[in-house]
């Protein structure tokens, strides 16, 4: 009987690697090229509801740029959702120590795809609440376009609405009537990748 | 415990009974065995690995040859090992008995690693890396960063890691950035090489390429709006030299260049690649088109200084082919006419400060202090898109500018910042880069319409977005001058001159620049900005940089005046 369990068991431990081999190595070993994969692509995750690392920018000390911040996200497969958790992420409180470009009480009615374009459409409060400014509108427009782009590379552009509607600014200078590509000349050190190369004091999970 | 008593069970049956054992067990248990083996395997394989993934390398660059710096990806952060540092950057590793913690040694100069921890002490000071250090199976790993920001440190000779082209360079190294542009209008397209630092080069024709060869070590290649067209296949940069290859299709005639300088010590490289002609009876050039229109004597790509010697354009190619893009339709003209825009105004406040000032007025009474000084010493015309408090919609500023036939127009406005240290003054003229490829193109489109008469002319309508397009280089001329010339009076900002893609701008027809007079949600530029003599001292140097940018514009030749009957330069 001890031999059987011993057969049964080796058999088992094989059944197990099968599946873990057919379900985890593979899809991360030859990752669909065909499906747009959220933020780091190349850690080869896919499931979804795990956690992974996703830059957020903030304010930097000077007021004179963003800097990027790494937050632990949840991950999901389909970057409308990806895009809706990096946004709520985004216009959520800031770390300690840093300052959200975003106005307080600003919200997400809505993130949708279309093609490789994402449209974020945000509550009143991202004007209303605005401090104005040429650089802090450039600030906000660039927190929310980087954060998407930056963190779903299958995502080119984003245009941002308000209330549901084109607007033509936030507040007087940024023109929103396209939509807009990643650009980290507004990142505190423009020639740092943000994906990888910013500092990291602690890591959240939201 | 369970595991060595289940083991002791075992070998005792085996001791009792061997021959059963034997008879019954063995060929399964062998293969059993090997199953087992092999699953350790793939998971010791896997397990190891967890994680991790190999990644493109950075190339190390020194004055004596260019290697491979292998690096890994754990869970999307880009690390390298230790193990792969320490030869050519000299560094000893002198200590791996402490659990969780490696010390490397450059000469006197200590370097101490944490593992999980994101900060390292470098030579006695704590520097923040962009993720933590890793210790994997007995391999320390370290992110990019550290060669930047904690090896610069250790190191006597410079030091510098660029993480977009993945490149390090060690030592007295030359690596021009080379920002490349490609842009298609209609059959011909255009390379755009921004190179900085300003680096000799040396352009020719190979076969079915174009070689542009860089007085460097290496290139520092960033590549942007990249699509294969029928003159070009592909743009990469050679491995291992400073050559720039464009990779040429049947389709390619002959190309001619220009440079130009730029902001920072740059230098723009222009090439044109035209096509192959079809034949030289193909149809006759369009009819003399008018003034702004595609076209036109004198409109050539190879005007100007800095010509590069270049293969000659044929002279049965000029037709579509010759037509000059936008950029090129607008030469420097006579400053006659400025119009300028006190940003905000009505409900619009602008921004406030502190103390209760307001963006709105700040903006209109140095917008009227600029008119006097510029109509009582220069004697120009000038425009205001507002003389009062009152709202005035962003496209309209622009439209104003536009109907009043300015020939410059300037956006005044102040800044404002959650950090309220923030200071300075900063000139912004308009970037084009955000709106994509599909929006720049829409900028170039032409249309045949019908004359009086019969006939037809092509026309180019420009999209209200694209009509600064045509200007930008003149308005990134201007902003350079103001910026210069405000900050030899007032405080600028360190981002004192930049690009951005402002709505006031885009429907400017002339060159065009916003400036931030200094920020208001600062206490004491707050005052300044209300002050008649900090607003004086801006309004000084704003005239200045007027008179500087018109100056340059009048020493130049205006071939314009000889096809545009206006003198104006606008487009019908």
């Amino acid at each position: 009987m001890k031999r059987d369990y011993w057969i049964y068991g080796g058999m088992g431990v094989v059944a197990l690697v099968g599946i873990w081999v057919l379900f985890v190595g593979l899809p991360r070993w030859y990752p669909s090229e065909g499906v747009p994969t959220p933020t780091n692509v190349a850690s080869g995750k896919t499931t979804d509801n795990e956690l992974v690392a996703a830059t957020l920018f903030y304010i930097s000390d000077d007021g004179m740029g963003l800097v990027g911040f790494e937050r632990r996200l949840v991950q999901h497969a389909d970057p409308a959702v990806q895009g809706r958790i990096i946004l709520e992420a985004q216009l959520a409180e800031p770390p300690a120590s840093l300052l959200s470009p975003i106005p307080p009480g600003t919200e997400l009615r809505a993130f949708y795809l279309s093609d490789q374009d994402a449209f974020v459409d945000l509550s009143a409060e991202v004007t209303l609440g605005h401090s104005g400014g040429s650089l802090e509108e450039l600030f906000t427009v660039y927190a929310i376009v980087n954060a998407v782009t930056t963190n779903i590379p299958a995502i080119n552009a984003v245009q941002i609405l308000v209330d549901g509607k084109e607007v033509d600014t936030l507040v007087g200078h940024v023109d929103l009537q396209h939509p807009l590509e990643l650009n980290m000349q507004w990142a505190a050190d423009p020639d740092i990748d943000a994906t990888q190369s910013r500092p990291i004091d602690q890591i959240d999970q939201l | 415990m369970s595991v060595g008593v289940r083991y002791h069970a075992l070998d005792g049956q085996s001791a009792a009974d061997p021959v059963k054992v034997s008879k019954t067990l063995s060929p399964t248990r062998g293969m059993t065995g090997r199953l087992l083996v092999a699953c350790c395997l793939v998971w010791l394989a896997t397990g190891s690995t967890r994680g991790q993934t190999p990644d493109d390398p950075l190339t190390l660059v020194t004055p004596q040859d260019r290697r491979p710096l292998p690096t890994v990806r754990f869970d999307g952060r880009r690390l390298v090992a230790v193990s792969e540092l320490t030869t050519p950057f000299g560094l000893t590793i002198t200590d791996m008995r402490q659990p969780g913690r490696l010390t490397l040694m450059r000469e006197d100069r200590i370097i101490v690693l944490t593992a999980n921890e994101g900060l390292v002490s470098v030579a006695g000071q704590l520097v923040a890396l962009a993720s933590p250090s890793l210790e994997r199976d007995g391999n320390w790993y370290v992110p990019i960063d550290f060669i930047g920001r904690a090896l610069t440190l250790v190191l006597d000779e410079p030091l510098e890691l660029r993480p977009r082209s993945g490149l390090v360079l060690l030592g007295a190294v030359r690596v021009p950035q080379v920002v490349a542009r490609y842009q298609r209008a209609g059959r011909r397209s255009r390379l755009r090489l921004m190179i900085t630092p300003q680096t000799e080069h040396v352009i020719e024709q190979n076969a079915d390429r174009l070689l542009i060869t860089f007085d460097a070590d290496a290139l520092d290649l960033v590549l942007r709006d990249m699509r294969p067209d029928a003159l070009v296949a592909d743009i990469r940069a050679m491995d291992g030299s400073p050559i720039l290859a464009v990779e040429l299709r049947d389709g390619f005639g002959s190309f001619s260049a220009t440079t130009e300088p730029a902001l920072g010590g740059a230098v723009e490289l222009v090439i044109d690649l035209q096509p192959r002609p079809v034949s030289t009876t193909r149809a006759a050039p369009s009819p003399t088109p008018p003034a702004g229109s595609r076209g036109g004597a004198g409109s050539g790509p190879l005007a100007g200084p800095g010509t590069e010697p270049a293969a000659l354009v044929p002279e049965e190619t000029v037709g579509d082919a010759m037509r000059p893009l936008l950029a090129e339709l607008a030469p420097p003209r006579r400053i006659r006419a400025i119009a300028i825009d006190a940003g905000h105004g009505g409900d619009d406040v602008g921004t406030r400060g502190p103390d209760g000032a307001l963006e709105k007025d700040v903006t209109l009474a140095v917008a009227q202090r600029l008119r006097n000084r510029i109509e009582s010493e220069l004697g120009l015309r000038v425009v205001l898109t507002r003389t009062s408090d009152t709202a005035v919609s962003l496209d309209e500023r622009a439209a104003i500018a536009n109907n009043d036939r300015a020939d410059l127009f300037i956006s005044l406005h102040t800044n404002a910042s959650v950090r309220e240290a923030a200071i300075g003054a900063e000139v912004f003229y308009l970037s084009f880069a955000e709106y994509g490829e599909e929006a720049r193109e829409a900028g170039f489109t032409g249309q045949l319409v019908p004359i009086v008469g019969g006939g037809s002319r092509v026309l180019d309508i420009v999209p209200w977005e694209m009509a600064q397009l045509r200007h930008v280089n003149h308005s990134a001329r201007w902003a350079q001058v103001v910026a210069d010339e405000l900050g030899q009076r007032v405080p600028m900002s360190p981002r004192g001159l930049q690009q951005a893609p402002f709505r006031v701008l885009v429907g400017a027809n002339m060159p065009a620049v916003v400036v931030e007079l200094g920020f208001i949600s600062n206490p004491d530029q707050e005052a300044q900005l209300t002050s008649a003599t900090f607003q004086s001292a801006i309004v000084s140097g704003l005239l200045q940089g007027l008179i500087r940018y018109r100056d340059e514009v009048e020493r130049e030749t205006l071939p314009l005046d000889a096809r545009s009957p206006d003198g104006s330069g606008r487009i019908p």
